[in-house]
């Protein structure tokens, strides 16, 4: 078709040439030119083809050629207008490129420069200095305080850069300032420390000079009496004590300084001796620490420096002294604590020294031992014994010891200082006792049990904490009524009747008749026959507290605490039977029941307030008590034994009890000779007194002997005047209580010997009386002189029992009232 | 028999006698003492009572309280109140007789608990009184030594009796502390001291003297022996003619009172307030102690 068409194209021009008329119209649109010449070429051939089908004449087919041929013409005609046009189109369109090309280049260049740029200020924000790590001081800081010089300056035209420079040199400015003042500082530091370590050892050698000057106080104060060096000795050697000992002394220590306690301390003992044993206690239980513990000891005795190189020897002969161990059951620890008791009453500067005690402990029985310092004959060591009840200190205090002991169930008697309860229970080693307390209340109901035995245990609580108070206490009326025993014994001894100072009773009035015959010591074996009343006298207390059992609860746990405390009760005299087999029983039983009460009490320390209330004034329950009994009862009631075998029955129980350990007796002798009928009275009363004078009052046991002067065969006329003796006794060893004044307890031996005289005396004087006519009293009214009527009559006797009635006036005493 | 009853309504001191008034579900105690008052309790409350005895004494209440008088002496002062030693009745007469501590005895109304009759003569204090109710008598011992037989209608004395005339004083001075009568009242024992005399009442006089040991303390007569204790552990029995029959050893080693059940059993009380009951054999049924209650 190509070839068609540059044909036709070539026609057309030809056409052109032509038909210049027309070409107005073909430029304005050849293309449409071409598309009519193209419609119109297409009828042509249509007319050509209809013909040739159609078979019509070939005339008609060339006029149709002939415009066949034009039409063709025009076609390239416009072919070629159509090129041509393209040609300039083209042409037109490369001059328009040019430009267009060389903009296209110059955004180019200037995008890039964009992106430079963009990446430049990128670079920069990105751009970190190091200012905001430095902590400056605040903007309103800085205008206060920076130097004009700083803030004069303008270093940068920015206002804010230049502040920001500005305060950064500012800053820099006082950081030179401060590392100038940390120099200067360290300088002063090292100098204050220079002079530490001057004064440091300046102190280190302080000690040796302080310990000369100490020497050469020495004697300076022994001249004032200060004995600062002794005591700081004495605490060291505390130290050493086994921890009963040191219990002790501590407690003691503490009492002393608290309540300004009349007394002293003091450890004796070898110093040497305590610190080997202290050594080999250590090597036997931890085998490792021997070492640190001597080495602490040497530390802790700097002043026995001396002793200190000796003892480098020593440790050679403890395996020795292990040996000694197991030989000795009564090995004692080489400390020992000493206790000077001095008397509270006195009121001099330097009161008497009472007594002195020394507190030993017992390695393998682990019991703490009392002696008296300075004493060795037995009869003085007893002064210690039952200060509490039942403690009488020769039997072991704990089960243990006793095991350990063996077949020896007591303690060795031989020995000056015994192993006393109480003295354990000082020393902190709390034992049980041997029987529950709940045994001892087997007939009450159980309730009762239960809040007695809450009672008693807070009682307990509450009175230990007053233990060495209580001691002391004891201690101190026990060794003054020893002493003032002591002195009415002498006085006896010597046949003279006790002095009686106090004038409210009528015994001190009374003027004895009689004589004074003789005071003897009696032997050991009828203090165990004499028992018997102690061991009665329990007995009606258990009755007693049967009947305040009855009464009302309480009043027998008053009862009970009121004994206690070992307050122990006054003889209460009670009748014996002893014929009787069931009644020995009965007593039996009842002996056993009150010993199960005093263990339960031996664990129990009294308050002192009660014991002060207490041990100097009867207690007024048992008081009422021993009232209710004698009314009833009439009567004392010591007799003699009728039969060898009670005799022995009461001699084992006599035995066993431990309120007779150290009991003494005496027998006492008064005579009186009538001269009217030729005879001589004679009143024997055997006296026996335990430990616990004056709590237990001596006891006496009266027999009465009537002889003629002129023969020699005196006749017992202890049946006969059953009645009358009785009612001696009572008064000598019971009423007497009710009367004794306040303060004369100590001395109740010389007011029971002088009662008896004087009613001995009236005894005496009655029975020899014939029939008396009753005296009568009459008045006459001296102004009046005539007798005021009425009449009233004297009596002395009174009652079915002929109670004798004596009332004195001023000093004399008389039988019989009114008088 | 001593005894001692103790309370708020009890006796104050001692009591030293009882004795029992009337018969059946009316019957009265009766208890003297030394605080000089007669006093009077139902014995039906005690024995009914389920209250513990020792708490009786607090709950039960006398019916009859009578009071001693004081005697005057000058300007108004009065004398202590006398003890009453012994008391005794006359049921048919609704009277009590005390021997009391101011040297009388004194015969009481039960009804308007007022004095009757005063008995006035001794010049001490009585130990004891008996009523010899079918002579319309009573018979005192006192301490002065005599017993005195007394008219109870008059209050005048008709006999006085002397047991220690004819002997020789013997050192001691004593008492006469207990008589006792015989069942058919004719019979008198007297006890003064260490002696105890036995009297025929209708024909007055002394039939027999016994010596004892120690001073007799109570009398009792059981049929025609007579029972005597003393201060001593003994319980004797003695013939009317004063042979002595048996002497039993008993619990009390001072023995205050004797008395004897029907029955035969013989109770003796004494120091301690110990009692001892013995059985018509001589044997010791048992011993028991009276306790404070």
């Amino acid at each position: 078709m190509e070839d068609g068409e540059i044909d036709e194209g070539a026609m057309v021009v030809d056409d052109e040439d032509a038909q210049s008329a027309v070409q107005l119209k073909i430029e304005r649109s050849a293309h449409e030119m071409l598309e009519e010449s193209k419609a119109s070429v297409e009828d042509t051939v249509a007319k050509i083809l209809s013909i040739k089908k159609e078979g019509q004449p070939k005339s008609l087919v060339r006029e149709l050629v002939t415009q066949m041929f034009l039409h063709f013409i025009t076609l390239r005609q416009a072919n070629r207008s159509i090129l041509l046009e393209e040609d300039r189109v083209k042409a037109e369109t490369e001059r328009a490129k040019a430009p267009v090309d060389f903009t296209t280049l110059q955004l180019h260049n200037l995008m890039y420069e964009k992106n430079h740029y963009v990446k430049a200020i990128k670079a920069c924000k990105d751009f970190r200095s190091k200012y905001p790590d430095i902590e400056l001081v605040s903007e309103e800081e800085f205008f206060r305080d920076a130097p004009e010089d700083i803030k004069g300056k303008t270093l940068s035209k920015d206002s804010r850069h230049d502040l920001m420079l500005k305060r950064l040199h500012f800053e820099l400015f006082q950081r030179k300032e401060l590392c100038k003042l940390h120099e200067k500082l360290e300088l002063q530091k090292k100098k204050l420390l220079d002079a530490i370590a001057n004064r440091k050892k300046f102190l280190s050698s302080l000690p040796s000079h302080l310990k000369s000057l100490k020497k050469a106080s020495l004697p300076v104060q022994n001249q004032l009496g200060v004995l600062h060096t002794k005591k700081l000795k004495q605490h060291h050697l505390a130290e050493l004590l086994p921890p009963p000992l040191y219990v002790i002394y501590s407690e003691f220590l503490a009492q002393k300084e608290a309540f300004c306690e009349n007394m002293d301390l003091e450890i004796v003992g070898s110093l040497k001796d305590a610190q080997a044993f202290a050594r080999q206690q250590a090597n036997k239980d931890t085998g490792i620490s021997t070492n640190v513990e001597s080495s602490r000891l040497e530390d802790d005795a700097p002043d026995e420096e001396d002793d200190g190189q000796r003892r480098r020897k020593r440790p050679k002969r403890v395996p020795s002294k292990e040996n000694l161990d197991q030989e000795g059951l009564y090995q004692v620890h080489p400390l020992k604590t000493i206790l000077h008791i001095y008397d509270d009453e006195v009121s001099d500067l330097k009161s008497a020294k009472l007594i002195t005690l020394k507190f030993e402990y017992l390695l393998k029985l682990n019991a703490v031992c009392v002696g008296i310092e300075g004493s060795h004959d037995g009869s003085e060591n007893n002064i210690l014994c039952n200060l509490f009840p039942d403690d009488a200190g020769i039997e072991l205090p704990h089960q243990a010891a006793k095991l350990a002991v063996g077949d020896a169930l007591t303690f060795d008697e031989k020995r000056t200082s015994r192993p006393y309860k109480w003295a354990q229970h000082l020393a902190g080693i709390d034992f049980l006792p041997e029987m529950s307390p709940l045994l001892t209340s087997h007939g009450a109901p159980s309730g009762e049990t239960a809040k007695s035995d809450a009672v008693i245990s807070g009682l307990s609580l509450y009175r230990q904490q007053n233990r060495i108070q209580t001691v002391v206490q004891r201690i101190r009326s026990r060794k003054k009524a020893q002493l003032a025993l002591v002195a009415q014994l002498d006085l006896l001894m010597k046949l003279r009747w006790p002095a009686v100072t106090c004038e409210s009773v009528p015994w001190a009035l009374h003027n004895p008749v009689c004589n004074l015959h003789g005071w003897s010591t009696v032997g050991h074996q009828s203090i165990q026959a004499l028992s018997l009343p102690v061991v009665e006298t329990e007995q009606v207390r258990e009755s007693i507290d049967a009947d305040m059992n009855g009464r009302s609860g309480t009043s027998k746990e008053e009862l009970e605490s009121a004994r206690e405390d070992g307050e122990l009760p006054s003889l209460v005299p009670s009748a014996s039977v002893t014929g009787d087999v069931k009644l020995n029983r009965l007593k039996g039983s009842n002996h056993e029941h009150s010993r199960q009460l005093t263990l339960i009490s031996k664990s129990l320390v009294p308050p002192i307030s009660k014991t002060k209330s207490q041990s100097f004034k009867k207690p007024d329950d048992d008081l009422d008590l021993m009232l209710d009994t004698d009314s009833d009862q009439d009567g004392p009631a010591y007799i003699e034994l009728e039969s060898e075998n009670t005799a022995t029955q009461y001699y084992e129980m006599g035995e066993k009890s431990w309120v007779n350990y150290g009991a003494k007796e005496f027998c006492l002798v008064l005579t009186r000779n009538m001269d009217t009928d030729q005879r001589i009275w004679k009143l024997e009363a055997k006296i026996m007194f335990g430990m616990e004078y004056p709590l237990r009052p001596p006891h006496f046991a009266l027999s009465l002997y009537n002889k003629s002067s002129g023969g020699n065969h005196s006749e017992s006329d202890g049946s006969e005047w059953y009645n009358e003796l009785c009612a001696i006794e009572a008064e000598v060893n019971l009423h007497i209580l009710k009367m004794l004044p306040v303060g004369q307890e100590n001395y109740i031996l010389s007011h029971q010997v002088c009662y008896l005289a004087m009613l001995f005396d009236y005894f005496v004087d009655e029975s020899s009386r014939s029939s008396e006519k009753r005296r009568g009293i009459s008045v006459v009214d001296v102004g009046l002189s005539k007798p005021v009527s009425g009449r009233l009559l004297a009596r002395s006797f009174r009652g079915r029992d002929r109670r004798k009635m004596i009332s004195w006036k001023d000093t004399e005493c008389n039988s019989g009232y009114p008088y | 028999m001593v005894l001692t009853i103790r309370g708020r309504n009890r006796h104050d001191g001692p009591a030293y006698d009882i004795k029992f008034y009337g018969h059946g579900e009316d019957t009265l105690l009766l208890s003297c003492g030394d605080d000089g008052r007669i006093r009077g309790w139902r014995w039906k409350e005690f024995t009914n009572s389920d209250v513990p005895i020792p708490l009786q004494g607090n709950q039960v209440k006398p019916v009859l309280d009578l009071a001693n008088p004081q005697h005057k002496g000058p300007w108004g002062a009065l004398s202590p109140i006398p003890e009453n030693n012994s008391i005794d009745v006359n049921m048919k007469g609704g009277s009590i007789f005390s021997a009391s501590g101011d040297s009388c005895a004194y015969c009481w109304d039960v009804e308007t608990g007022k004095i009757k009759t005063v008995f006035k003569g001794h010049s001490d204090y009585l130990h004891c009184i008996v009523a010899r109710n079918t002579a319309n008598q009573v018979i005192t011992g006192s301490e002065d030594g005599t017993a005195r037989i007394w008219d109870c209608k008059s209050g005048k004395c008709i006999q006085v009796i002397d047991p220690a005339e004819n002997t020789k004083l013997k050192g001691f001075f004593s008492c006469v502390s207990c008589i006792a009568l015989d069942g058919s009242e004719s019979w008198l024992a007297c006890g003064r001291g260490r002696s105890l005399s036995i009297w025929n009442l209708p024909a007055s006089e002394c039939v027999s003297r016994i010596s004892t040991r120690a001073s007799v303390q109570d009398v009792l007569f059981e049929d025609n022996q007579i029972l005597a204790v003393g201060a001593e552990p003994l319980l004797s029995r003695f013939a009317i003619n004063g042979a002595v029959l048996s002497q039993i050893q008993c619990a009390p080693l001072s023995a205050f009172s004797v008395s004897i059940h029907p029955s035969g059993v013989t109770a003796v009380g004494g120091y301690g307030g110990l009692v001892d009951a013995i059985s018509e054999f001589g044997s010791h049924l048992c011993t028991f102690r009276c306790k404070c209650v």
